[in-house]
């Protein structure tokens, strides 16, 4: 039973991935006043940047036709990595920090993607990407702080997050959360740290490495993108938000949690702005700082 | 008497120097034998078959002599293709450089071990100025110099007070008797040898030297001095101060813990600053032997408050590491010396596209960035991976302020990590990727010169894929330790991750086509586009400079030229740049110190014969006084 929840769970997150990205979007153009596209339409988006005719620019080797397929193999295995269902098989590996280095791979790739393409806009979004990483890997390895206390360990999955809220007290448990939060938004490319709608060059991170992309590389990206927005959402599901008693009813529920927080990333999408580049560091401390705060909150054993 | 065959076999090539192919081979016999040599006592293990009163061979010294033995073997190998200005010289001195180091791992008594230690700096300085025509290179040197004899100091009075403390200089008698000692005398010997390794391994603050005297040397020299010479640091440590010592004061872990934090973030911030690819690397090398030093403190830590989990993990993360660094920066560094002999610079401002002229070693350089980055499936990921469970056991078994620091231990880690990602993307994207930057002749790169570069990138992918076997083996370094080796690589299943990437990486790529793909020209806005509009090293990197301006205190200087400059300038000049704090603020009035107290000592010491007769007879006749 466990191995069927966790391959399920595994196949919906990143077949239904698109449909939350859309459903994020949906909610964003309804509270713009705009009818917006389908919840549908990342699927068919993909489907016709697939079938297009794909090129690449001059000057660019197999580093930039290969980065696409590195970054959405890394992510993809992240997605693996996760236990979808709150528990997986013990032979089933389920590494936390396994998923942060998974997410430097994906970042290295897309960076060397965008100095590969040899162009300005590359190398800027490659730069951005990297300098926002140095940011991103401390601040979620504090926002996870919490975890390394409770557990004793690296992995995901032992501690059933129930036990673990109750063991923490609402207020530790609060600034996990709101950590996690911050860095959620940063490390999938979202407002207030990335526009994913931006067109504009001077303001692009995540677009601008990708800018040379089309055809079937530039759909590996968009999935990319999207699984990456679903995997990161489930992942601070899963070990902050309740859990139930089977495998399965964990996995529906996981299901509409991720639709509640897509719904919740549109209506936050709708209601904030970018930050300045230059900000965002300070953004990322501050993660990092409330991360620090709620693991010292409980390794020290005050406010139970 | 096998061990004395190898050391004289060392001077016997070096003699062999002037004929070229004899000297190279023969060179890379003795690094081969050396390989031999370790696998050899690691295989025999503590039951070791070369044990005497001077020389032995310890598990610990066998897994350190597989580190040089490997680097040697690449580096000796990859001198059959390099070309380099007076080659007799290295020749010549890189084999009595190599044996030296051997004597300094077999060591068993204090005066073979500081002789060997003495040969080892002074053959690597002379491996440092082989260049000696070129500008800056004797300074470089003369600075490498100078810091090796004051570690060289350091470590021989630390090893001086504890022959005298347990009145022997056999080291295999330290071993059962060192643990004893009195705390105050444990801890100066952990003061003045700490300090004489932190100088040769090149921990910040001590690490001057490192930047300066590696990129200097020639590509194989700074290979092998990085790989496996800076590891001897590490080597010291291990052996004399935690194995040897035992337990000590609790703010020698910190000490440790604390250094090597400052070195792998002030080493990787240095890094990537610099637009020499040499220099970048040297600066890496600071900042992988400060990862290997937060090893060093958990085990240390582990020691202290005998807990033998903390001990092991140290243990096997610390030395994993030192195998690794040496696999990967010797290949950094011997793609390097490839870059250099192919365009003849190393400035990542006039280099780019070489991979469509160098495709094999462009393919090291990636392999060796992505292992140095941490990247999962290749060996740097599990080390730093194991480094980072030490510091988050260490954050998550204990409270309070205990907690909190090993937490920020392992923030300052994630923060190393993906900074290094950032300067190995800059690194790579900027020399191999893209359009290049400057019409360069290029040279053709033999064989001979590839091959050793790929080789250690197939080490770096096997050890990243199969850790098992090594992470057993360091484990079992120190008896009564291979009872947890089983457990330490769960949850994460190394090598079921790597094949999963992997076949995920290959089943995509071929979905998706990826060799068919028309070629198109860049889009830039709709205006043409030309190499010097690609993202360079120094603009890559400006957002971290403008950040972190409190740490590099960067400075930049515009001048216009032409008779309407103020208005119209014809050319635009840019000068930018950071301070080298430690050496403005630290080291600069040390020098200045130093030659003030030598100029006030030429009053008395003026070099006049008739005065020092003076001084002598004065001298006769306050000891007669005295003796009255």
């Amino acid at each position: 039973m466990l191995w069927g929840a966790q391959i399920v769970g595994v196949v919906l997150a990143i077949g239904l991935a698109p449909f939350f990205m859309g459903v994020a979007q949906t909610v964003k153009a309804r509270r713009q006043g705009r009818h917006g596209p389908s919840v549908w339409q990342g699927y068919w988006v993909l489907a016709k940047t697939w079938r297009k005719e794909t090129t690449v620019p001059e000057y660019s080797s197999w580093v930039f036709r290969l980065a696409p397929s590195m970054s959405l193999a890394a992510l993809l295995l992240t997605v693996l990595l996760i236990p979808w269902s709150g528990t997986v098989p013990s032979a089933w590996p389920h590494d936390l920090l396994a998923v942060f280095f998974l997410l430097a791979f994906e970042r290295f790739w897309v960076g060397l993607a965008g100095m590969d393409s040899a162009g300005t806009f590359g190398g800027l979004g490659a730069s951005r990407i990297a300098t926002l990483g140095t940011g991103i890997e401390p601040a979620m390895l504090a926002a996870f702080g919490v975890l390394w206390v409770l557990s004793r360990q690296t992995a995901i999955q032992p501690l059933a997050p129930a036990l673990m809220r109750q063991s923490l007290g609402i207020i530790p448990w609060g600034l996990a959360v709101l950590s996690y939060a911050f860095v959620l938004l940063a490390e999938t490319g979202r407002l207030p740290v990335d526009n994913p709608d931006t067109h504009l060059e001077l303001t692009m991170m995540h677009e601008a490495t990708v800018l040379e992309y089309n055809g079937r590389f530039l759909a590996q990206s968009q999935l990319a993108i999207a699984v990456k927005l679903t995997a990161i959402l489930g992942l601070g599901w899963i070990w902050l938000g309740p859990q139930l008693a089977t495998p399965w009813a964990n996995l529906g529920l996981r299901l509409v949690e991720l639709l509640v927080s897509s719904v919740a990333l549109g209506w936050l999408e709708s209601r904030s702005t970018k930050l300045r580049y230059f900000q965002l560091s300070t953004y990322l401390t501050m993660a990092a700082g409330i991360g620090i705060l709620a693991f010292y909150l409980v390794s020290s054993g005050g406010l139970n | 008497m096998f061990i004395l065959w190898l050391l004289a076999s060392g001077f016997f090539i070096a003699l062999m120097a002037p004929k070229r192919f004899l000297s190279l081979s023969f060179t890379l016999a003795l690094s081969l034998l050396l390989l031999v040599f370790a696998i050899w006592g690691l295989w025999a293990g503590n039951s070791s078959f070369l044990t005497g009163p001077y020389l032995a061979l310890t598990p610990l010294r066998a897994w350190f002599m597989l580190v040089l033995g490997v680097v040697a073997t690449m580096s000796s190998w990859y001198r059959f293709g390099y070309h380099q200005h007076d080659e007799t010289t290295t020749a010549f001195w890189l084999p009595i450089f190599l044996v030296s180091m051997v004597g300094v791992l077999t060591a068993q008594t204090v005066w073979i071990f500081m002789t060997a230690w003495e040969m080892m700096s002074i053959t690597s300085f002379f491996l440092v100025v082989v260049h000696h025509n070129r500008p800056g290179v004797v300074k470089a040197g003369y600075i490498y110099l100078v810091m090796s004899q004051l570690s060289a100091l350091a470590i021989l009075s630390g090893l001086l007070l504890m022959a005298a403390t347990v009145h022997s200089m056999n080291f295999s008698v330290w071993a059962t008797t060192a643990r004893d000692l009195p705390w105050n005398i444990k801890s100066w010997i952990f003061a003045l040898l700490g300090l004489g390794f932190a100088i040769k391994s090149g921990i910040i603050p001590f690490h001057v030297w490192l930047p300066r005297a590696h990129p200097v040397a020639p590509a194989p020299v700074s290979s092998l001095m990085s790989g496996a010479m800076i590891k001897l640091g590490v080597f010291g440590v291990l052996q004399f101060l935690l194995f040897d010592l035992g337990p000590t004061s609790i703010l020698w872990p910190i000490v440790l813990l604390t250094l090597g934090a400052v070195s792998s973030l002030l080493g990787v911030l240095y890094a990537l600053m610099e637009h020499d690819l040499k220099r970048l690397l040297a600066y890496h090398s600071i900042e992988n032997i400060g990862i290997i030093f937060l090893g060093l403190g958990v085990m240390a830590l582990g020691v202290d408050w005998h807990q033998p989990n903390l001990m092991t993990l140290g243990l096997v993360a610390s030395l994993f590491h030192t195998l690794n660094h040496a696999i990967f920066k010797s290949q950094l560094f011997l793609a390097a010396g490839a870059v250099e002999q192919h365009t003849g610079t190393l400035d990542a401002e006039h280099l780019g596209g070489l991979i469509r002229t160098m495709p094999g070693v462009a393919v090291g350089f990636l392999v060796g960035s992505m292992a140095i980055s941490a990247l999962p499936p290749f060996n740097g990921f599990l080390s730093e991976w194991l480094t980072f469970r030490g510091l988050l056991s260490l954050a998550s078994r204990s409270t309070g302020l205990w907690a909190l620091f090993g937490l920020g231990m392992a923030l300052v880690l994630a923060l190393t990590g993906a900074l290094a990602g950032m300067c190995f993307v800059k690194a790579s994207g900027v020399i191999f990727l893209g359009q290049p930057r400057k019409p360069l002749p290029h040279q053709a790169i033999p064989h001979s010169m590839t091959w050793p570069i790929l080789s250690l990138a197939v080490l770096c992918l096997a050890l990243g894929v199969a850790p098992a076997p090594m992470v057993h083996i360091i484990a079992s370094l120190m008896p009564g330790m291979n009872a947890q080796a089983a457990v330490l690589l769960l949850p994460l299943k190394a090598s079921l991750l790597a094949l999963v990437l992997g076949t995920l990486a290959v089943v995509v790529a071929v979905l998706s086509r990826v060799w068919d793909a028309r070629e198109v020209p860049r889009w830039n806005c709709g205006r043409t586009v030309d190499a010097s509009m690609q993202f360079s090293s120094a603009s890559f990197t400006k957002a971290v400079r403008t950040t972190l301006a409190v740490i590099y205190r960067p400075h930049r200087q515009l001048t216009r030229t032409g008779p309407q400059s103020q208005d119209f300038p014809e050319h635009l000049i840019y000068h930018g740049g950071t301070t080298p704090t430690w050496e403005r603020y630290v080291y600069r009035p040390g020098y200045r110190l130093a030659w003030a107290i030598s100029r006030y000592s030429t009053r008395i010491q003026a070099g006049s014969v008739r005065l020092y007769l003076t001084y002598l007879l004065a001298t006769i006749g306050l000891i007669l006084l005295f003796l009255h």
